[in-house]
């Protein structure tokens, strides 16, 4: 009886295995909550759990389910939770159909031979603007957003008075000049800060197409410029690929956790989380086995986190902005298995490995987006690939590939066999004039749509970052007016995924603020 | 160039052809389905618009009309009221969250008064919530509601059926409106209490309800049965006194009542623009229609702070001195820092007391109560004075009556 309590018994409950609920959890662990994180799949890393299935090739390279890349993990985080990651920085390589790729390291700008491209000045000027931006910006990514209701003399309110006005020293701190042209940008849609600085080519797509990746706007859709600050909020606009794969990641998290002293249980999922009094007492998992926790975070989105505490605890206004957060997703996975690495015409085998982006243009990336808005598929995708594996050009290749832009659901009804294999056919289409004779390489493909996405990981609208990124969707109004400080209202109930402050990418920001914005609520 | 246009104009009806005079809408107003009647007995002609409707301010003579209410019969057109029908299985899950007490404690057959809140704890709007049968309900109030309806029963197995414009009612209120509800075959309203609802007849729903805080009945029945059932009722009053009343009789009975009327006595928060122009249930004074125990509802959290912050307001009932009606003066204590002022102010025919409806900031109204005045403003002969006349908060209704909670009740 007495172990039978221990084992149902915790300080708090994370439903949600991925990287933030594995980082909410590490962080309560490490202040000495007992913790139990609850995952319903049979892998850790929602969306960049487990690799993708690739039965019936023999010895077959699997490609990442889904997230490939690493670009964003919060410097905090990993320093806080001592997080192992070991991951080595990726070139980027633009391509052009006419063969002028683009080469981009960091805020270098390079032609295929190794020659400083036409726009390299410019584009260095812009990156190292960009990422100074973003650095300050992220700062606000790191504490839970600014709340400003209380008076001055209000401790709380003075210590956000304060961290504001560091923000704002800091942005005064750049010169007037830099000053005005970041209040200038901040606002702005990335298309046409890249077209006026770097004309209209692979540079400003590829710029363009890291903005909006995972979106549903296009580059010319104001605020999209804050969503490429975000981006390269952490990493100073660095691409890594992690050694032993985004599994590796995973296991960081996992490890950070466990040695937290966290209980992780896969294959359990939440039927309820149980309410009484207006305050969290545990959840009921599907089996039927009840659980008591004094606080249960959630890395759902703030809808199905709702229903499974039940819509009556909550206000009218809390459910009406929760089903109508901005949250379609715009990307598919695509991964392959090829018999052998394609050959890229004009792209050197060295660089075979690195990131490759189709996104020609800006334009390009514009149009790309459009059809989305119908339910349709581009029908000339924007495209980042990456081949884990080319480094053994002589082995069959794993290629994954993030296909945008692709509606959760088409029009005119459910994803279907046919209009699966009609994107994956139009990918490989896209890429033939690029890398002529991959159609025939072609042994495996299996599309996963943001629909897909939704039912596998619990992403809302099978959302890239869980949740639009756009203007009304970021700070005090991230996932909606109402839940920017992790709580959902119900005492002991916190958001703690990708759809809370500061959002998106795999960064583990949302979870850690979230522990601690509970931690300081005193809510266990 | 002035000749010209004539020529490209359809030519003018022949005077012996002309088309008779198109029927006048009156203010641009839809006529209830008791207009008819109403038109025929208006001597006053005076119409406003309520919720897009005809409604009458006075038919003949307000002070005749007044006194009907509390000495006769009053028969007064509250067809215009939005009406919503809530039906399902989670009718009472659903509005349990909606309003601010417990629902579970209407019972079938009964009516409540409710209030509801925004998620800030700021009333939305006041009504009457029907209860026909365990899943069947019917909010009665006066603010279009249907958007936020949908918005509340969003996820609930309910279905939302707005009725405004197909039920139609009439407020019966005065000492002998049972005696006429009876003479006109209704008798089976006599074993009715207060807030009690029945269906006497098939599709004719009577509640003991009202506006007055009078012996009365509100009776409810589809548009098409409205105008027979008007007749029947005025047929049968012959020796009971009954007159078609307007707004402003009842706006005096329902302040001698102590009942507060939207967008007076409280702005609908959904209707403001301004911040802070919305007031809480525990401002306007209706703790006790706030269960905190019943689990959650609409704004519970905010008023759950508001509770252990303190109020900002208190709105209350009091009496001045002096008879000049106070709608709208200034209340000062001490005679010299304004406090508050009146949102609804009469000379009381019945209790002959100046009384009125005030809002104040807190504490005054609430904790302090002494030494409280009121600005009266006095026009005589073409001269202003401004008088300070003493104010007293009050607790129990200004008129109350044991008539209006007898069962059965007499027949005067």
């Amino acid at each position: 009886m007495e172990q039978r309590s221990t084992n149902t018994n915790f300080d708090a409950i994370v439903i949600g295995g991925g990287h933030n609920g594995l980082a909410a959890a590490a962080t309560l662990a490490r202040k000495g909550k007992r913790v139990c994180v609850l995952e319903r799949a049979s892998t850790l890393g929602g969306m960049m759990a487990a690799e993708a299935v690739t039965d019936g090739v023999d010895a077959a390279p699997t490609p990442p389910r889904l997230a490939h890349l690493l670009y964003n993990l919060n410097p905090k985080v990993e320093r806080e939770l001592g997080l192992r990651v070991q991951a080595e920085p990726l070139t980027t390589v633009s391509l052009s159909p006419t063969s002028q790729h683009v080469q981009i390291d960091g805020s270098r700008a390079l032609n295929m031979d190794g020659s400083a491209h036409a726009q390299a000045t410019a584009f260095s000027t812009l990156h190292d603007r960009l990422t100074r931006y973003a650095g300050l910006l992220s700062r606000l990514a790191v504490q839970s957003p600014p709340k400003l209701e209380g008076a001055w003399s209000d401790p709380d309110t003075f210590s956000e008075l304060l961290s504001l006005g560091r923000l704002g020293l800091g942005i005064r701190g750049m010169g007037k000049r830099e000053m005005r042209e970041f209040l200038r940008v901040l606002l702005t849609n990335v298309h046409d800060l890249m077209v006026d600085e770097l004309g209209d080519g692979p540079l400003a797509g590829a710029m363009s197409a890291d903005a909006v990746r995972g979106a549903f706007s296009g580059p010319k859709a104001p605020g999209t410029l804050f969503s490429l600050l975000y981006r390269l909020g952490n990493g100073r606009g660095k691409v890594l690929a992690p050694v032993g794969g985004m599994g590796a990641v995973v296991q960081a998290f996992e490890d950070a956790a466990t040695r937290a002293g966290c209980v992780i249980k896969c294959e359990q999922g939440v039927a309820r989380v149980l309410v009484e009094n207006d305050r969290v007492q545990g959840v009921e998992l599907t089996n039927g086995e009840r659980l008591n926790a004094k606080a249960v975070l959630s890395s759902l989105g703030p809808m199905a986190t709702i229903d499974l505490a039940g819509l009556a605890q909550f206000d009218v206004e809390t459910v009406r902005r929760s089903r109508k957060m901005r949250a379609k997703g715009s990307v598919a996975k695509l991964n392959m298995v090829l018999s052998a690495l394609p050959v890229f015409s004009g792209l050197p085998t060295a660089l075979h490995g690195a990131r490759l982006l189709l996104a020609p243009s800006s334009t390009y990336v514009e149009r790309a987006f459009n059809p989305v808005k119908y339910g349709e598929s581009s029908q000339d995708p924007c495209l980042e690939l990456f081949f884990p594996n080319a480094k053994q050009s002589d082995q069959p290749q794993a290629l994954s590939a993030l296909v945008s832009f692709v509606p959760h659901t088409p029009a005119g009804g459910e994803w279907t066999t046919e209009t699966r294999d009609r994107v994956i056919q139009r990918v490989v289409e896209t890429l033939e004039p690029l890398a002529p004779g991959i159609k025939s390489l072609v042994q495996q493909a299996e599309l996963l749509t943001p629909a897909d996405i939704e039912a596998e990981t619990g992403s809302p609208g099978g959302h890239w970052h869980h949740g639009e990124m756009g203007i009304d969707q970021i700070l005090n109004v991230r996932p909606i007016n109402g839940m920017a400080h992790y709580s959902c209202g119900v005492a002991g109930l916190y958001l703690c995924g990708a759809s809370a402050h500061p959002g998106g990418d795999i960064t583990g920001a949302p979870g850690r603020n979230s522990a601690l914005q509970a931690l300081k609520d005193g809510a266990l | 160039m002035a000749t010209t246009p004539s020529k490209t104009r359809a030519p003018r009806k022949a005077s012996s052809t002309a088309v008779k005079p198109a029927k006048a809408v009156p203010v641009g107003l839809i006529p209830t389905v008791f207009q008819p009647r109403l038109e025929a007995l208006s001597t006053a002609k005076s119409w406003v618009g309520w919720a897009g409707y005809q409604s009458p301010t006075v038919i003949d003579n307000i002070e005749f009309e007044y006194f009907a209410i509390r000495n006769q019969s009053t028969l007064f057109d509250v067809s215009p009221m939005h009406k919503y029908r809530i039906t399902g299985p989670d009718a009472e899950t659903m509005l349990n969250r909606l309003v601010t007490r417990d629902v579970r404690k209407i019972g079938t057959g009964r009516v409540g008064y409710v209030l509801w809140c925004d998620e800030e704890g700021m009333v939305i709007d006041d009504g009457t919530l029907f209860r026909f049968a365990e899943n069947d309900f019917r909010l009665c109030c006066q603010e279009r509601m249907l958007g936020w309806m949908l918005d509340a029963a969003w996820g609930f197995d309910v279905a939302i059926l707005d009725e405004s414009d197909t039920v139609s009612g009439l407020s019966l209120q005065g000492p002998t409106s049972f005696s006429i509800l009876k003479a006109a075959g209704l008798s089976a309203v006599e074993t009715l209490k207060p807030f009690d609802l029945a269906e006497v007849e098939p599709g004719l729903w009577i509640s003991r309800t009202g506006f007055t805080g009078d012996l009365g009945y509100e009776l409810w029945m589809a548009n098409d049965d409205g105008l027979a059932l008007w007749d029947r009722l005025w047929d049968a009053a012959k020796d009971w006194g009954l007159r078609a009343i307007g707004f402003e009789a009842l706006n005096l009975a329902r302040i001698e009542a102590g009942f507060i009327a939207a967008r007076v006595d409280f702005q609908p928060i959904l209707t403001t623009l301004r911040l802070g122009r919305g007031r809480t249930p525990l401002e306007l004074g209706f703790d006790r229609l706030v269960d905190f125990e019943k689990g959650h509802f609409n704004g519970r959290r905010a008023l759950l702070r508001q509770r252990a912050q303190g109020l900002r307001t208190h709105l209350v009932k009091i009496e001045l001195g002096g008879f000049k009606p106070a709608d709208g003066a200034l209340l000062y204590h001490r005679k010299t820092k304004e406090v508050g002022h009146v949102t609804s102010g009469i000379w009381s025919p019945t209790t002959k007391r100046n009384i009125a409806l005030a809002e104040f900031n807190a504490p005054y109204g609430g904790r302090i109560q002494d030494d409280l005045w009121a600005e009266i403003y006095v026009h005589e002969e073409g001269q202003w004075d401004r008088r300070l006349v003493p104010v007293t908060v009050q607790t129990g209704p200004f008129f109350s009556h044991r008539r209006a909670r007898q069962t059965p009740p007499d027949i005067y």
